[in-house]
């Protein structure tokens, strides 16, 4: 309903017909975004899990060219206002559908099953892993040998970097099995949750591998 | 559409320049003629401003405390960020909150208004080599600068009476420039050590399209502090009491400067001071003791670089040239330092100490429209948030996200019949709220009602300039208004408006100043002109011309000591009509001369 809506927009400048154009194809003025368009919309992209990076650039350059303040400094007020409002949703766009991750969990919002801000508990499959690298973190505090225990604890980064590796490809499989049947359906939804906490959960741990080693690298 | 010129407003020295169909070109003095102003700016007693040259070269030994140096150091910040240097270099207004006031010239100068003395003269020079009145420009900052500094900046433009319309970040701004003059595609590393800030971006560069990556850095440290380095080894050989004497440091801070310059070329160099009771005092540096003494420093750009690589998501391995900006990046040292983070020779074909106002005049025309095919897509430089329940700082947007960027918050209330929702915005990478840099609150006001009722939206949007603006919508109502921002460490639209009304009421002094200044000047080249030649054909004369010159002179005389530049004018004509015999005397005896072959030096 609301695209039927949004289809029928005229520019605000010339009345041109815009449709869910960010910029009027006739006299070139920036428009307001269109209620209810999504960031795969606002690049002019389908509804998809898998997104091909280059395509995704490409539409992201064409899309700053032709909204970004910069092209518009010369025009009127409202110009420069919509301008900068299209601007920030075409970078948010990008930074957004160009990471697996932050797509999916774009994905879950868009069906209304968001991820939450932050899930302590440990995802089972994870228990073993997260309570070796703490034991390890404990033994580095704590070290009489403090160049090996940090040997031990990069190693400990490097699986992790590895583990999160292997889980990002595996959801990325999972996102063209998804397009080709059900991405929107409760089971796709409540696997895709459980593998976003996973790695949300992994990328916590890791930086905090990261964060101790950087703090006892310089003392 | 105005022309719009680009400006670099450096911690050392600043520069304007204008893209043209050939390309960019610097605009320099009209009158000597020089590309760089100093970003020097004297307040001296009489009331007089003086920028640039003078003031760095001579004024700042003899009046070092109204002399103010390095005015982008104190650009967005407040009284507690003064250190210890900087008060023993300058005058303070001690007690004031807010925005940190220097004590110049017997008044209270803000970092803006003593800015936009340099603005000004820019405009001056940029005015003068167009032809055409100039009050649009691009101004480029530190990538790193935060928002309040960024807010400071603008405000000096609109002191000096520029419309800046767009806040470029130097590192950018540099690779614009070499990527216009080398078509570059590929990652790019900009290193830019400036007099007084140090910035490092990773930028993309895909047809026409400059996209920042990364940026990171430190607005504390620059060549100057090499400088200082250098002076701390002779000051150190004085009396205690000279070592703190303000004309003294002042002079060996100058001193320091060339040594550096020195050292980049010759492996030695001699700083020589004359102490006021005449003993001079010498000291040699030799490049690997001036080495170690700024190692640390130097040492100090290399986290940043990491950081910025990592952030990036780039291996030194992947970049594919390094660019160096900033004057700095001479000193071989700083060129090593570079060479072993990125494991590459630096390029280094524009000038450094030009490459950002070229790449600031590229900007400015990319904005009225005269390079359609290239486009800047830059960074916020550090992370903006909110200060929450027991002082934790949550983020709202995270460091190196592209601008312009917005983020919606849903606010509520916590108790019962609170009257408004209080915000306190800062920046900064630190976990707790006090450990970063506050940059305004402000306070919404709102209907009585049960904890937790309340709805507020408030929308945090960076522009493409790097600057925060707010608008919050109470979503009972619907009703959506921009929110009053008081910044922390600025000044407000009305300080600024009555800085600007004092100005217009000193406008005319000033132009008045100015006239006398170079009535005076005139005077006293044709009083000494007339002088000499009287000297030496006075006897030629007949005694009434020689009695009309000699009242002119006298007339002169005494109007070049008056405060009327009118009439010192009147005089000055009243002289150069009475010498007028004279001259022709002169040509005559040197024709006269000349036919019996005898040359014009030996009259």
């Amino acid at each position: 309903m609301v695209r039927a809506q949004t289809r029928d927009r005229e520019c605000w400048h010339c009345s041109a017909r815009t449709g869910l154009a960010l910029v009027c194809g006739q006299c070139e003025a920036p428009q307001p975004l269109a209620a209810g368009v999504d960031l795969f919309a606002v690049l002019g992209l389908r509804r998809r899990l898998v997104v091909d990076p280059d395509d995704l650039e490409r539409r992201y350059h064409e899309a700053s060219r032709a909204v970004h303040p910069d092209r518009h400094q010369t025009a009127g007020e409202r110009d420069r206002t919509f301008s900068l409002a299209a601007s920030a949703a075409v970078n948010r766009a990008y930074r957004t559908l160009r990471d697996p991750i932050a797509r999916g969990r774009y994905w879950l919002e868009l069906h209304g099953t968001p991820l939450g801000e932050r899930n302590n508990e440990v995802p089972p499959a994870l228990a073993e892993l997260v309570f070796e690298t703490q034991e390890q973190l404990a033994d580095l505090r704590g070290a009489s040998d403090p160049v090996a225990a940090r040997r031990g604890v990069e190693t400990t980064l490097s699986d992790l970097d590895a583990r999160l590796r292997a889980l990002v490809a595996e959801l990325e499989a999972r996102y063209a099995a998804w397009d080709a049947a059900g991405g929107e359906t409760p089971d796709a939804l409540a696997e895709l949750k459980r593998r976003l906490s996973e790695i949300a959960y992994l990328n916590t741990l890791r930086d905090d591998v990261d964060e101790t080693l950087d703090s006892l690298g310089s003392s | 559409m105005d022309r719009v010129v680009g400006i670099d407003l450096g911690t050392t020295n600043s520069l304007v320049a204008i893209l043209e169909d050939g390309g960019p070109r610097v605009l320099p003095d009209p009158d000597t003629g020089a590309r760089l102003l100093p970003s020097a700016v004297s307040f001296l007693p009489d009331g007089e401003v003086v920028v640039g040259e003078r003031a760095r070269h001579q004024l700042a030994a003899e009046h070092p405390l109204d002399t103010i140096l390095s005015v982008k150091r104190f650009m967005g910040l407040g009284p507690e960020h003064v250190t210890a240097e900087d008060r023993r270099r300058y005058r303070f207004v001690e007690g004031a909150s807010g925005v940190v006031r220097f004590l110049a010239g017997g008044r209270e100068r803000t970092p803006p208004e003593v800015s936009a003395y340099v603005l000004r003269e820019l405009r001056r020079w940029a005015e003068r080599a167009l032809g055409e009145p100039v009050s649009k420009a691009v101004v480029t900052v530190p990538a790193y600068f935060n928002d309040s500094q960024r807010q400071a900046t603008k405000d000096a433009g609109r002191l000096a009476g520029l419309e800046i319309l767009r806040l470029v970040n130097e590192p950018t701004a540099a690779a614009l420039a070499y990527g216009l003059d080398q078509g570059a595609e590929g990652t790019v590393a900009v290193y830019d050590l400036g007099g007084g800030t140090f910035d490092i971006s990773i930028l993309k560069l895909r047809a026409g399209i400059f996209e920042v990556l990364a940026t990171n850095g430190d607005t504390r440290l620059g060549g100057d502090d090499l400088d200082t380095r250098i002076a701390d080894l002779l000051l150190a050989e004085l009396t205690p009491q000279l070592a703190e004497h303000p004309q003294i440091r002042s002079q060996v801070l100058a001193m320091a400067e060339r040594a550096k310059r020195a050292l980049s070329d010759q492996s030695q160099t001699e700083l020589e001071l004359v102490t006021p009771d005449g003993k001079p005092i010498r000291r040699i540096i030799q490049r690997e003791e001036f080495e170690e003494r700024v190692r640390d420093l130097v040492e100090r750009t290399a986290r940043p670089c990491w950081q910025a690589l990592k952030d990036a998501g780039v291996e030194p391995a992947d970049i594919g040239e390094v660019v160096a900006v900033g004057g700095s990046t001479r000193v071989p040292l700083v060129r090593r330092t570079m060479e072993a983070i990125f494991g590459r020779v630096p390029l280094t074909s524009i000038d450094p100490d030009e490459v950002v106002a070229l790449g600031a005049g590229i900007q400015a025309g990319i904005l009225i429209g005269g390079r359609r095919d290239m486009l800047l897509l830059d960074v916020i430089p550090l992370s903006l948030g909110i200060e929450t329940m027991g002082g934790v700082f949550t983020r709202l947007i995270d460091r190196n996200v592209t601008i312009p960027v917005s983020v919606k918050e849903n606010f509520t209330t916590a108790v019962d019949n609170q009257t408004s929702v209080d915000v306190h915005v800062l920046q900064g990478e630190r976990e707790l709220a006090s450990d970063n840099r506050s940059l305004a609150r402000f306070s919404i006001p709102i209907e009585p009602q049960p904890a937790g009722v309340p709805r507020l939206d408030m929308t945090f949007l960076v522009d493409a300039n790097g600057i925060l603006s707010v608008t919050a919508t109470d979503l009972r109502t619907g009703r959506e208004r921009t929110v009053e921002v008081k910044p922390s460490y600025g000044l407000t639209d009305e300080q600024i408006e009555q800085m600007l009304e004092e100005s217009f009421d000193h406008a005319e002094d000033d132009v008045q100043q100015r006239q006398l200044r170079e009535a005076r000047v005139d005077a006293d080249t044709i009083l000494h002109a007339t002088r000499t030649s009287l000297e030496k054909h006075g006897q030629s004369l007949e005694p009434d011309e020689a009695a009309c010159i000699d009242r002119a002179v006298t007339a002169l005389a005494a109007a070049r000591d008056g405060e009327d530049h009118l009439r010192i004018r009147e005089c000055y004509d009243e002289l150069s009509q009475a010498t007028e015999p004279l001259a022709r005397r002169i040509m005559d005896v040197a024709l006269r001369e000349a036919v019996e072959g005898r040359s014009l030096e030996e009259l």
